[in-house]
């Protein structure tokens, strides 16, 4: 049971949402864009949704720099 | 403070004022003020020490009586002896007769208007007759700046047995069930607002916020001011119970810059609240906590509005905006809010104490099934205007115009016809004698054409011109009016030139009906209950008083003999004895006549004061 | 899963679809109907003040009439925008306002067109301007909402109300930005003065600059919170992410940083509260101040001092030298600026000197009696101020000219080994390198060192999306990247712009662009920008062009001077990988794993080796990848494989000085005979360079 977060394979967890995912990968930064299998998922929506065994996800820091 | 030392705190001080042989309840509401009544305590205060008489006879200022005619006024208890129109100089009688020998001064009771007896007691006095208090339920009972006086009546132990015993959707439910409705004019169904309220809360997860609205500014209402001066804590404790309903850990009143005695004594009832533990952290013990700023008006009567009420509170210029989304969703700083009357908040702590059936089977209506289908409850109104008994009334719904007016106020002065009476203030109509039967609730007052507004109740006689009235109206909208949307500010105006046309003599034919269309137009098209409500004295004195607008416009006569350019006084030749007092007096000095001749008023000169006609003896001066 | 739903309703019985909280207005206008509005602009927040836009909307239950521009669509609700309600009150309205407002043009003509000649009554406020205010409150909002100074307001109610500045006077809030003048529907607002710059089409630009300002207005505190804290909000994100320099860019992160974390300077140090631009009119207006700072040092010890920031890069430098004492980091800042020293040259040079200490390569004697250990802010400090009093000692003499100097320095004096010295001392092209730690980062390994200027992330920065995104996993992707970026990048340096517009604040919609790192709609701003001010007709593309001529003119010139070639382009091995056991032991597992997964080892192979074996096995892999990096970058930008332009690519950017032309293919033809002009990365099988073919330039 895996999931690939921006190329790298990792565990998948079940039950385990966008809002822990971040959290497990130490993804702080608020401005990330968040997509599964290619769809955005919407900020709002990071608590509830459920990310699938084999998903490919993608967590697109947006950062500036200095 | 807790449940047990709120009882002790009772039952002290109940001891401690049974302890005295009597009391004076004088009243500090600020009519009465205006007629000396602090310097009437002052005199007792000195009188009864002169006497040694301090530890025997208790002084208790209290708020507004309600009997505001006949003030400065002081009840004696236990007796219940209702004295009136008192000054100092009685102070002395009352003490050596009445109290220390047992003989009330009769002199200074109230005289029935017709028979001409005097009353003893308060209860037998018509005005108070067909009255039933809840808001003012303390009428004249306690001091509002002695937070054990409201405690030692029963005060916060309903606000405890909430935080302790009840769910907020209970509390919720029971103000629902009771069917009050706002008692600020809007007449929406309390519990209704309060429950979208909660609803908004659990569904963003945002903290709201309570308000209670004392901005007051319908000119001649003074019922909320009253609330606020008799018993500002009834109104703190019903915000107490609307934040724990809703979930709110602030408050604010939001109190108009022109009350400062209703204002002192606010603060002051808020702080000894928070002294007790009754406001602030951990409230009476239980682990809700709550309290409340005041914020000051600043002299806008838009500020009443909902929407502009909370822009002021936010340090914005008090502007109004749409209502598309409610407040109860997003209000103050954009988070869920509740705000209500100063009337509503006082109701709340007996709805809860007495319950919602207690509450419902007083009033018109039935409010089972739909919380829109009935006005439960009393409202308290402020009348005056050309009535004998002006003051301070609170009548249970469905009372009719007819009692209050005649049962109540004691009918027209100087046994005037009635002409109309005007509810609702300046967003509200004028209802004539033909309506002088309908039952005083929401649907049938607005059905008529009016409102209930928040309290205002203007009693008009037959020397009222209906014209003048809606300019009056008109005008003061016109000042008053933010000035943001188009329909308000240009229609006012508009509104305010055609009525001063017609008012003298220069109206056409279609005036009446540009009037009612622009009228109609402000009403579907303002953006706020202002500019929304702004044509109604308008509107509704185009309704039942047509034919004076016609008289105005065709004739280019004031039947009410008020529109100065309309009307002419002169002098009846066969009534005039030439007694120069009209001469004497005109302020222009345009009355030429000699001695025992007679006078003759000079058209050209004449302002239409009117003095020559009030001061003539002999019915002399004619108003054509 | 929560999918948004779709609400239909129907506009005068067409239908349409919305998103919910679209307004009726917006709906119309979506479908080709149209709605006569007065105070309503897609520049501002609705107002529904002029209740023009009045429709009919029916719920199933009752009728009733609403502003369209701002009644929110939450049910499927039917609209009748033209029925005999709503032309009846809107004749009146309209009748209304041209009875106060008879010459106003907007007003004559929405009248004329609803049938309207006269009034039926006079208004005693008639004002007969044809350039009258009609207080539609477009120039309010739009000072509120879009430049963010309120300037102007509505001032006294009802038949007085009128639009003015404070007190009806000329405030300084008022930066003559002219957005009020644009965006008034009947030329009330003049200006008095002409605008000096004298901008070709002011409107374009004002455009951008309202978009951007009121997104500062709506997403700044959700996104970096520039107005709050500035850059500092960097420093605890590159502690996350393992990527803030700590003791000379040996470590990513330490325990203490939290000690000097952004918020710690808002809650203590930065009394205003207020944001701070550079300029009046900024608003992204992120510098800060920390106000009534006492000195504890230097020959202002004891004065209570203004400190202008701290930015970032300071914070950063002061980690690096294993500081976390915010206190220092305000006094360093200060000193530096009085001083005229870069705090990142200060703060890396001294990084660098710290660990030279630690080795023993210099010490107390060596360092003019300073006890230069990491962590030593009284010493860091003291150095400062002994610098600039233009101490004679030698070591303080020759660090003041920076770590490239020191380096020589201290191989001539033969203390210490020189790999270690040239390894440690993070300077490249003389300039000392700025506050990110790149080791895992090979795209900003070259974002640092294939530079015309030096490792300054003025340039390129792309750490995230190489480390953390993993969205340029390619060489050609890298070489892309490192193209892209650091012709963007120093455009706005040659037009004397800030960058932080660009990409410190994004649209809300960025996320559904096609290249969000490049933030699509900001970039537009800039094109804007250009053409508004000089008439222009640029594009995006045009843009990058700009700089790319620049750019290659610039290194054609280092050329010329001797430079510009594949070894300048060398950076230290610190930037790239563990120098010392103690750096590949803090990150042991990730180098472990690495040398299994890239570098094709076993497990147990790795296992068996002795940390001296795989710190020199990643340092020729990485060294090698970074040889390969250069050759697809030099082959993007149209240089040879020693990384000098080709006379074919400098045409193609439009060249034609023959000067330069042939200073260039003299070279070329000089390093063609050194055998220079081939590639330098080592392939393996299944590995191909940019191209097989010879001097491959000369096709273009």
């Amino acid at each position: 049971m895996s999931i690939t977060v921006n190329g790298k394979t990792i565990e998948h967890i079940k039950k385990e949402t966008i809002s822990d995912l971040l959290k497990r990968m130490h993804y702080t930064f608020p401005l990330i864009i968040v997509k599964i299998n290619g769809k955005l998922i919407k900020k709002k929506d990071y608590n509830e949704t459920v990310i699938l065994d084999k998903s490919e996800v993608k967590v697109i820091h947006l950062i500036s720099g200095g | 403070m807790n449940l047990k030392q709120l009882e002790t705190i009772k039952q002290q001080s109940q001891k401690k004022f049974d302890s005295y042989k009597a009391s004076l309840h004088v009243c500090t509401g600020t009519a009465c003020v205006a007629n000396h009544s602090f310097s009437l305590i002052e005199t007792l205060k000195k009188e009864l020490k002169k006497r040694d008489l301090e530890k025997e006879i208790l002084i208790v200022p209290t708020g507004c009586n309600g009997f505001c005619e006949q003030g400065p006024i002081m009840v004696v208890q236990p007796d219940g002896i209702f004295y009136q129109k008192l000054n100092e100089k009685d102070i002395g009688d009352i003490i050596e007769q009445h109290l220390i020998n047992g003989k009330p001064v009769k002199r200074l009771f109230y005289k029935h208007p017709t028979k001409k007896t005097p009353i003893e007691q308060m209860k037998d006095i018509p005005f108070f007759g067909k009255q039933q208090l809840l808001a003012m339920r303390h009428r004249g009972q306690i001091d509002p700046e002695q937070i054990n006086d409201y405690i030692r009546m029963g005060g916060y132990q309903t606000a405890y047995n909430v935080l302790s015993k009840k769910k907020a959707e209970e509390v919720i439910q029971t103000v629902t069930k009771s069917g009050i409705r706002g008692r600020g004019g809007g007449g929406f169904p309390t519990g209704l607002k309060w429950n979208s309220c909660r609803d908004a809360v659990k569904k963003t997860g945002n903290i709201p916020y309570v308000i209670c609205n004392a901005d007051e500014g319908d000119p001649g209402c003074f019922a909320d001011r009253s609330i606020i001066e008799a018993d500002p804590h009834s109104v703190i404790e019903g915000l107490i119970i609307g934040a724990y309903a809703i979930g709110a850990h602030e408050g604010f009143v939001y109190i108009r810059k022109e009350y400062p005695l209703a204002l002192k004594r606010l603060q002051k009832a808020i702080q000894q609240a928070r002294d007790q533990n009754i406001l602030g952290k951990n409230i009476l013990e239980t682990n809700f906590d709550f309290d409340i700023t005041i914020h000051r008006g600043a002299g806008a009567f838009v500020c009443g509005e909902s929407t502009a009420l909370m822009a002021s509170l936010e340090g914005k210029p008090g502007e109004p905006h749409a209502k598309y989304v409610h407040s109860t969703e997003q209000g103050y700083k954009n988070m869920p809010t509740v705000l209500n009357n100063v009337e509503t908040w006082a109701n709340v702590p007996l709805i809860l104490q007495k319950g919602s059936d207690w509450f419902a089977n007083i009033g018109t209506g039935d409010v089972t099934d739909n919380a829109w289908g009935g006005s439960t409850g009393t409202k308290v109104f402020s009348l005056v205007g050309d009535v004998r008994n002006t003051g301070l009334v609170e009548v249970p719904m469905g009372i009719t115009l007819r009692e209050i007016i005649y049962d109540i106020g004691g009918g027209i002065p100087k046994d005037k016809k009635f002409k109309g009476v005007q509810t609702g203030g300046p967003s509200g109509g004028v209802l004539p004698e033909s309506k002088l039967d309908l039952p005083v609730d929401f649907d049938s007052l607005s059905d008529a054409g009016s409102m209930m507004g928040s309290g205002g109740m203007v009693v008009m006689d037959e020397d009222t011109c209906m014209v003048q009235l809606a300019k009056y109206f008109i005008d003061f909208l016109k000042e008053e009016s933010c000035g943001k949307c188009t329909p308000c500010r240009e229609g006012l105006t508009a509104m305010s030139e055609i009525l001063a046309k017609i008012s003298e003599g220069k109206g056409t034919d279609e005036d009446i009906a540009l009037l009612e269309e622009y009228g109609e137009t402000m009403k579907v098209a303002s953006l706020c209950g202002l500019g929304q409500t702004a044509a109604n004295p308008v509107l509704s004195t185009i309704t039942y008083f047509r034919d004076e607008y016609e008289a105005h416009i065709k004739d280019k006569t004031c039947p009410a003999g008020q529109c100065k350019p309309l009307v002419t006084y002169i002098i009846d030749p066969e009534k005039c004895t030439g007694c120069t007092l009209c001469a004497r007096n005109c302020p222009t000095n345009c009355i030429t006549g000699e001695a025992k001749q007679v006078h003759r008023i000079n058209q050209d000169e004449c302002i239409k004061c009117g003095t020559c006609k009030t001061v003539c003896n002999f019915d002399a001066v004619e108003v054509n | 899963m929560t999918e948004e739903q779709k609400i239909t309703v129907t506009i005068d019985g067409k239908e349409v679809s919305v998103d919910k909280d679209t307004t009726i207005l917006s709906a119309a206008n979506s479908i080709d109907i149209f709605i006569p509005t007065l105070c309503h602009s897609e520049l501002v927040e609705p107002y529904s003040a002029c209740r023009l836009c009045l429709v009919e909307i029916d719920n199933g239950r009752k009728k009733r009439l609403v502003t369209s521009c701002n009644y929110p669509i939450r049910k499927p609700i039917t609209v009748k925008t033209k029925s005999e309600r709503v032309k009846k009150h809107r004749k009146n309205i309209l009748e209304m306002m041209l009875a106060r407002w008879p010459n106003v043009k907007i007003i004559k003509d929405m009248a004329a067109f609803h049938g309207i000649k006269t009034p039926r009554y006079t208004s005693p406020l008639q004002d007969p301007q044809e350039n009258a205010c009609v207080l539609c409150g477009l120039c309010v909002r739009a000072c509120e909402e879009d430049i963010w100074e309120s300037a102007l307001n509505f001032a006294n109610r009802g038949p007085e109300r009128e639009v003015m500045m404070g007190y009806g006077e000329n405030i300084p809030q008022c930066e003559g930005c002219e957005t009020c003048m644009s965006i008034c529907p009947t030329h009330a607002i003049d200006m008095d003065k002409e605008d000096p710059n004298n901008p070709f089409d002011a409107d374009l630009m004002r455009k951008a600059g309202m978009k951007l300002t009121r997104e500062m207005v709506l997403l700044d505190d959700s996104q970096c919170r520039m107005r709050k804290v500035g850059t500092a909000h960097l420093t605890e994100i590159m502690d996350e992410y393992d990527l803030l320099p700590v003791q000379n860019y040996r470590f990513g992160s330490h325990t203490e940083t939290k000690n000097i974390a952004s918020d710690v300077f808002l809650k203590n140090y930065l009394t205003q509260g207020k944001p701070d631009g550079c300029w009046q009119g900024c608003t992204m207006a992120c510098a800060k101040t920390a106000d009534a700072f006492t000195l504890k040092t230097g020959p202002y010890k004891g004065d209570q001092v203004v400190v202008d920031g701290p930015e970032y890069e300071t914070v950063g430098g002061c980690a690096n030298m294993g500081i976390f004492d915010p206190e220092f980091v305000l006094e360093f800042n200060f000193y530096c600026d009085t001083y005229g020293l870069d705090t990142i040259s200060t703060s890396t040079g001294m990084s660098f000197y710290m660990e030279m200490f630690e080795y023993g390569i210099l010490n107390k004697e060596r360092c003019g009696g300073l006890d230069l250990q990491f962590g030593n802010s009284d010493a860091a400090l003291t150095f400062m101020h002994r610098m600039a009093a233009g101490d004679k000692d030698e070591f303080i003499q020759v660090a003041s000219k920076g770590i490239r100097r020191v380096k020589d320095w201290l191989i001539k004096k033969g203390w210490g080994d020189k790999q270690i010295i040239e390894d440690c001392g993070m300077e490249s092209k003389g300039l000392e390198y700025s506050e990110y730690v790149t080791k895992e980062s090979l795209a900003q390994q070259g974002g640092y060192g294939m530079t015309l200027k030096g490792p300054q992330h003025d340039e390129a920065w792309l750490i995230f999306m190489d480390m953390v995104n993993n969205q340029i996993p390619t060489f050609q992707d890298k070489a892309e990247a490192l193209h892209y970026f650091p012709m963007w990048r120093t455009w706005f340096g040659l037009n004397g712009l800030c960058k932080l517009p660009w990409n410190d604040v994004e649209p809300e919609n960025n996320a559904e662009t096609d290249e969000p790192a490049k933030v699509p709609g900001h970039v537009q701003n800039y094109v804007d920008y250009q053409n508004g001010m000089t008439g222009g007709n640029v594009d995006k593309e045009g843009l990058i062009l700009q700089s790319e001529r620049a750019y290659n003119w610039q290194r054609a010139m280092n050329v010329w001077m001797g430079r510009g070639t594949r070894n300048d382009d060398w950076i230290p091995y610190r930037s790239m990988g563990p120098v010392t056991k103690k750096e590949y032991e803090s990150r042991k597992d990730r180098y472990d794993t690495q040398f299994v997964e890239q570098l094709g080892f076993t497990k147990q192979e790795v296992e068996k080796m002795s940390i001296e074996e795989k710190i020199q096995k990643l340092y020729e892999y990485r060294q090698n990848r970074y040889q390969k990096l250069m050759d697809a970058v030099y082959y993007r930008r149209g240089w040879t494989p020693n990384g000098i332009p080709t006379p074919q690519k400098m045409k193609q950017l439009g060249f034609s000085d023959k000067k330069m032309l042939s200073m260039l293919q003299k070279k070329i033809d000089q390093d063609q005979e050194k055998g220079l002009n081939s590639w330098g990365g080592i392939y393996g099988d299944d590995e191909q360079p940019p191209t097989d073919k010879d001097q491959y330039w000369l096709e273009w």
